[in-house]
């Protein structure tokens, strides 16, 4: 994990809650994880492929959840239901959307995939080979965790189904 | 949700079992489905972007992981360890990667991310507003369902990542304000 690839989710992610909810942030130490980890009630999942390629999440409480949509929205959301679920993939979005121009600008170019909302605590999430910074962000409204498991591209991945075994020297 | 996006996953899963397992695998019925779905134990994410985009997921339970990479790498698994994610993660890379060179000749070129896997029953994974495509694939080591939320994407999303918040249209009745 590239600590270049922090900057620019963090820069987005101030930009983007000040924006839309308002809210200040603090940024608390930040952690290098390899093995998986525990889900909170609501992690967004968002992945870049590109120059720079791998996987985004962003989790949460409900709460915290349920706050960040109120602020958005401006109206009170009080149950994690369809509309308050988009808002938060779509806060995702435009966070991970953000920093991928920023990234763009410093050199590495990425496409961004459609949000995933994984709900529910106590899974295991896994990025395999890959470790993630783990960077804590802290609100009057709760706790939202970035993971960031990003590393520059290896072009093994879609050309690996099409890797064909090298001829043996010597056999015509 | 097209149809056209179905056949290049599953040719390519039966050719990964056939090569990595020597085993055929029989597809079971196809559903759409459009609300969250409560995971199987192993789930392995994949993310395509390109020509068409959206997220590709491979479930499972652990037994059929572990018969998966016992038969794959020869040898016995007495947990759902590191070895055994990792080889049932490259199982869904491999399948995936395939079906995009698939993909790629039928004239949508994607490419896709590295795999995420996500262990635990009961929670719930939503693709929002993406409808998946439900194949169950079965053979002797037990059923693997694969699911794919994919669409054709957006002109302007090709180029443009950031997208502005759309104030929501229309609100739902179900929600108590």
């Amino acid at each position: 994990m590239n600590v270049k690839f922090l900057n620019p989710f963090i820069d987005a992610v101030f930009e983007v809650l000040n924006a839309e909810t308002k809210l200040e942030m603090e940024r608390g130490a930040l952690s290098l994880e390899s093995d998986s980890f525990v889900t909170a009630d609501v992690t967004v999942l968002i992945s870049l492929v590109g120059q720079v390629e791998g996987s985004v999440f962003y989790g949460m409480s409900t709460s915290m959840a349920l706050g960040l949509v109120t602020r958005m929205m401006g109206e009170p959301y009080t149950q994690f239901d369809s509309l308050a679920q988009s808002g938060i993939a779509e806060l995702g979005n435009v966070i991970t959307g953000r920093a991928s121009i920023k990234l763009a600008e410093a050199g590495y170019e990425s496409t961004i995939s459609p949000p995933t909302l994984i709900e529910g605590s106590d899974a295991a999430i896994s990025t395999l080979d890959r470790p993630r910074l783990v960077v804590p962000l802290e609100s009057e409204l709760g706790d939202l965790k970035i993971h960031l498991a990003l590393r520059e591209r290896l072009d093994v991945h879609k050309t690996a189904a099409e890797l064909r075994t090298p001829a043996a020297p010597g056999l015509a | 949700m097209n149809v056209a996006f179905l056949n290049p996953f599953v040719e390519a899963a039966r050719d990964v079992f056939l090569a990595e397992t020597q085993l055929d695998v029989i597809r079971g019925d196809i559903s759409l489905e459009t609300s969250a779905f409560t995971a199987d134990d192993v789930t392995v994410l994949i993310s395509l972007v390109g020509d068409v985009r959206g997220v590709v997921m491979l479930g499972m339970s652990v037994e059929t992981g572990l018969a998966l990479v016992e038969r794959m790498m020869s040898q016995s698994f007495a947990t759902f360890d590191r070895l055994a994610q990792s080889g049932v993660a490259e199982l869904g890379n491999v399948i995936t990667g395939r079906a995009s060179v698939k993909l790629e000749e039928a004239g949508f070129e994607a490419d896709i991310s590295p795999p995420t896997m996500v262990r635990g029953k009961g929670v719930t994974v939503s693709s929002l507003e993406f409808q998946r495509l439900k194949v169950p694939l079965m053979n002797d080591l037990g059923e693997i369902n694969i699911q794919l939320a994919l669409e054709v994407s957006p002109i302007e999303s090709k180029t443009e990542n950031h997208i502005p918040i759309v104030a929501p249209e229309t609100s739902d009745p179900n929600r108590s304000a």
